[in-house]
């Protein structure tokens, strides 16, 4: 038997013809033009000799949210309801496959290396989601342009707007999406790296520093107690390009995402530019992803050990 | 030539980096799929597994694309 469908588009599909007819229009009255891009985050602000950056903003709006998720679902939590419904089972869902995948890579130290993984994914996620919000890129002070200004029109009394022509002023975003900013995807890989590090030693003692310099088989077996020791010494390189891997992955990605969206923009300014939205919300979200899952892996395998006397050695 | 021209030829050449990822993922995905055709259960561990060799993959792509955004926006 087919069920009905109970929940219909109602009145959601007048708003969506209503905002695609407005977007044409406003399309039409002030094309859209394409911002200024530079890769350090720009200042909007000056408290003595501390420059806020439009990134630093996004980061507190990312925590603020961050904070009100854990505040909302501690609260659903407390309530006594045994199946928690509506976001907060959603969050339940999210944090459940979270610590399954950490249960089966990382054994007994699941417990340990879960905070990282959910924390890291959340916070890149809802950084790398303030993209989508309106608004984010596109509102902000208007300022003399170092180069390649354009004009300004006035739309409404202290409200004016970029046109497309030759000019002298630039827009300075007061939100920019947090994973432009280079210093917070290096932060956050330092992070993840110098903690893996922790919980190798940790779980193996001062062994663990032999993956790097291992000098025990060097008399032994002349031989291959010598490939060893390069061996170690091609390890700790990894350990330092993991930084360089980590911080560039996420930057890259979300950059070049936010760059698209200037551009299809300013190309095709009406639909064309919800399908782009539609796959920065799944880079985004794989990316986010990624950087937890690759933290936990690494931290599994700093924990796991790498000698034959590792096993009896952890515990 | 032009320093500007150069530079978005730069850029264009710096980007023929991404041939690699975009074939080793498709290798990549070649045999996750196989493997999860073959073995429907373990569907989940390989999805797990694919989507981490995708993101080792992509990274070399991702090299390429910061040093064309950095000769495209930078000095």
């Amino acid at each position: 038997m087919e069920k009905t469908r109970k929940w219909r588009w109602g009145v959601n599909r007048w708003f969506v013809l209503l905002f695609a007819i407005l977007g044409f229009f406003a399309a039409q009255a002030y094309p859209p033009v394409l911002p200024h891009i530079q890769l350090p985050a720009e200042v909007t602000a000056h408290f003595g000799n501390f420059a806020w950056t439009n990134t630093m903003t996004a980061m507190v709006i990312g925590d603020v949210i961050l904070l009100l998720i854990a505040l909302l679902v501690s609260r659903a939590a407390k309530s006594g309801q045994l199946v928690p419904s509506g976001f907060s089972g959603a969050v339940e869902a999210l944090m459940e496959v979270i610590y399954n995948l950490t249960e089966s890579t990382a054994g007994r130290w699941a417990k340990s290396i879960f905070p990282f993984f959910a924390a890291i994914t959340l916070l890149v996620l809802v950084s790398n989601w303030i993209e989508l919000i309106p608004g984010v890129d596109s509102i902000g002070l208007i300022e003399k342009a170092h180069e390649g200004g354009h004009a300004v029109e006035q739309v409404l009394p202290g409200v004016v707007t970029i046109a497309p022509e030759e000019g002298e002023f630039a827009l300075i975003p007061y939100v920019r999406v947090l994973s432009t900013d280079l210093n917070f995807t290096v932060a956050l890989a330092l992070t993840s790296v110098f903690m893996t590090q922790v919980f190798g030693v940790r779980a193996l003692g001062p062994r663990y520093f032999e993956k790097f310099i291992n000098v025990r088989g060097i008399f032994t077996r002349p031989i291959f107690g010598v490939i060893d020791f390069a061996v170690g010494l091609l390890e700790m390189i990894s350990e330092f390009s993991k930084i360089l891997s980590f911080s560039f992955r996420l930057f890259g990605n979300i950059f070049a995402g936010s760059v698209l969206l200037f551009v299809i923009g300013t190309l095709i300014p009406v639909f064309a530019q919800s399908g782009f939205l539609l796959l920065e919300f799944f880079v985004g979200l794989i990316q986010a992803f990624v950087f937890g899952m690759l933290t936990m892996v690494f931290m599994s395998q700093a924990v796991a050990g790498h000698g034959e006397h590792a096993e009896e050695h952890g515990h | 030539m032009d320093v500007e021209a150069a530079k978005l030829i730069g850029a264009g050449l710096a980007m023929i980096g991404t041939i690699g990822a975009g074939l080793g993922i498709g290798v990549l995905v070649n045999g996750a799929v196989q493997g999860i055709a073959r073995n429907p259960d373990a569907s989940g561990n390989v999805q797990t597994n694919m989507i981490l060799g995708i993101a080792f993959a992509e990274a070399v792509a991702i090299y390429c694309l910061v040093v064309a955004l950095l000769i495209l926006f930078v000095g």
